[in-house]
């Protein structure tokens, strides 16, 4: 289980003369395995604070950190590193890329991670299977509904083994019966994998099954329970 | 815990480096063919200006080739000619004869002399071959004593035949590439102004000029060629063991005013700035239009790039190193410049063929056995290297500004 713990972490925007708070002095912490939700509208500040979270962006105050190491202090290559052993990501466009197969898009984590292509290769198979993707390997995200695009997302992210997966807003694109299915299986990530989900969402059934609630509005987060 | 996944990072990265390039290369290949009629263009314009240089700098080399090597039948003599024929090399083009009886007046009066020999070049330029950069077919009058001083110890092909034995036969020599054109062969009557001529031997040489020529007795030459007058238009001078060129070209100038006696070095010099400016010119020409090929590269990688912002901020966020993403537009457009190179390379030895063929007026067919003296292979290596090297660097702008795409930003500015 890998710690995350924010303190007074603050992003601002310029946007022509004025300054938006995206997020403004979080303290977020997580040092179990849990199936954590941050709930807002839009514009509240979720991805903002995900992306903090994740690494993929840097905070204009305030401390993040992991393991309690100070990722202020670390390098863009140590960055690149936590990202790519221990944080899975979600997005909610899928992000997958188009001229890889669902296979290829898994195994591309592994294969910037240094795996063997035979690991690899059966990894992402497994992993593809656990999500329902057995028979869709070979097809191209341009051949696959959306709901089998966020599985391999799903699929992707866990393709290193990573202590957290970060969601922000996985169902958003999704109709609810895919959606539905979608939290299913982050759900059981976070339960048979051991692994700490982190997710952005406006879902009230991801809001009700939540080990801990967050909300967060103007920038400024609150834990509800 | 991040120490130890570092360390096994590096060790597997090691281990499958060579795995992991080969998928590199077919990721970057489905990425330039996501956009095919894109990439083909792209791919079409580096061939063309691949077909320019290669057309243009090969028909320009074999061009100073060909004047380069008329110094090499004279080497090492000094050649005289008149003040007022006009020179390539020292060979007499056009005008300048003068009396054959000269060679035997400077063999007598200047004793730096070893050996004076009287040759009558010919160039038929006529005005339609005037378009031609240097004359294409020659005839070349040797008195038959002298053959082995002027072309040296040149074979006959296959050994078949003898090189003319007697001034007043009509036997002549020829050379290969005239032989091949009009299926002249060894015992063949010809026709040339008029008089019938036999061939006695085909010269087996790389010369383009011997190639092109045809050899005949200087007695038969000046007959043929001018009604039996006695006039040549080069003396060519070997100087005695000991004695300097430019020694023997100053006393042979203080002894005949009405002509120029050239050492190699002076007829290098003549034809040298010459050759320079078309080096100079065609290097230009190449410059331009690698610089072209760089900024198609350029802007179609630059457009590529922007359109899959998305793609890179992905892979940034899935943690892809720099160099991953660096390698990555690097390597399509070097690709880019692979395929261009290799088909400029075809399409531009061809158009270096048709060019010559066009400009010397030779059967194209007769060229395709020889496409490879035409653009010879170390050229188009080193103008495929060089393509390859313009589209890799073409690439390293778009490719920083791939690297630097994030996540976040895409996030926020695409929703």
């Amino acid at each position: 289980m890998m710690k995350i713990k924010t303190v007074d972490l603050t992003k601002t925007y310029r946007v022509g003369p004025s300054r938006i708070i995206a997020v403004d002095k979080v303290n977020f912490e997580v040092n179990k395995v849990t199936f954590t939700a941050i709930v807002g509208l839009s514009g509240s500040g979720k991805s903002t604070l995900l992306n903090l979270i994740g690494l993929n962006d840097c905070p204009t105050s305030g401390k993040i950190f992991i393991e309690n190491t100070d990722t202020s202090l670390l390098s863009d290559r140590e960055r690149r590193k936590i990202r790519l052993f221990h944080i899975g990501f979600v997005f909610q466009t899928f992000n997958l890329l188009p001229t890889l197969s669902a296979l290829e898009n898994v195994e591309l984590s592994m294969s910037l991670a240094g795996k063997s292509q035979k690991e690899q290769r059966e990894k992402a198979v497994r992993l593809l299977e656990n999500v329902g993707l057995g028979d869709r390997l070979s097809h191209r995200p341009r051949e696959l509904s959306i709901g089998e695009m966020q599985r391999v997302a799903i699929a992707r992210a866990l393709a290193n083994d990573p202590e957290v997966i970060i969601a922000d807003e996985p169902t958003g694109e999704l109709d609810s019966k895919t959606a539905k299915e979608i939290i299913g299986l982050l759900f059981d990530i976070n339960r048979n994998h051991k692994t700490t989900v982190i997710i952005a969402t406006h879902d009230e059934k991801i809001v009700e099954i939540a080990d801990m609630l967050y909300t967060i509005r103007d920038g400024k987060l609150k834990l509800e329970h | 815990m991040l120490y130890l996944s570092e360390c096994l990072y590096n060790y597997h990265l090691r281990n499958s480096r060579r795995r992991f390039t080969t998928r590199l290369l077919t990721f970057c290949f489905r990425n330039l063919f996501r956009r095919k009629a894109r990439t083909a263009l792209c791919v079409l314009g580096v061939a063309l200006a691949t077909t320019f240089v290669i057309a243009v700098g090969s028909t320009t080399m074999r061009y100073t080739t060909v004047i380069k090597e008329m110094n090499v039948l004279f080497s090492g003599q000094v050649m005289v000619v008149s003040k007022d024929a006009i020179v390539i090399q020292a060979i007499p083009i056009a005008g300048g004869l003068f009396q054959e009886s000269l060679a035997e007046d400077i063999k007598e009066n200047i004793k730096e002399v070893e050996k004076a020999v009287p040759v009558l070049f010919i160039t038929p330029i006529r005005f339609e071959e005037m378009i031609q950069l240097v004359p294409v077919n020659f005839s070349m009058g040797i008195p038959v004593e002298d053959w082995q001083l002027i072309i040296g110890p040149t074979p006959l092909k296959g050994g078949v035949g003898h090189f003319p034995t007697n001034e007043s036969n009509s036997e002549v020599v020829i050379g290969a590439s005239l032989a091949d054109q009009y299926n002249w062969t060894v015992g063949k009557e010809i026709m040339v102004n008029g008089h019938k001529l036999n061939v006695t031997g085909v010269l087996d040489t790389k010369l383009a000029l011997l190639n092109r020529c045809i050899l005949m007795p200087l007695r038969l030459a000046q007959e043929i060629y001018y009604s039996k007058s006695k006039s040549v238009n080069i003396i060519s001078v070997k100087p005695v063991q000991g004695c300097s060129q430019e020694e023997l070209a100053d006393a042979i100038e203080q002894q005949v005013e009405y002509v120029n006696a050239l050492t190699e070095d002076e007829r290098n010099d003549m034809i040298q700035p010459v050759l320079a400016q078309v080096e100079t010119w065609n290097l230009g020409i190449q410059t331009v239009i690698f610089i072209m090929s760089l900024i198609l590269v350029m802007t179609v990688t630059i457009m590529s790039i922007s359109e899959r912002r998305r793609d890179f901020a992905t892979l940034d966020a899935i943690g892809a190193p720099l160099s991953y993403v660096f390698r990555l537009v690097i390597l399509e457009t070097s690709l880019i410049g692979v395929l261009g190179g290799i088909l400029g390379i075809v399409f531009g030895s061809l158009t270096a063929i048709v060019l010559s063929s066009l400009y010397t007026n030779i059967p194209l067919a007769q060229f395709f056995p020889t496409i490879l003296e035409i653009v010879p292979p170390i050229y188009m290596i080193e103008i495929f290297l060089a393509v390859v090297v313009v589209c890799c660097i073409g690439g390293i702008i778009p490719a920083i500004n791939a690297t630097r795409t994030r996540i976040a930003e895409i996030l926020r500015t695409e929703y």
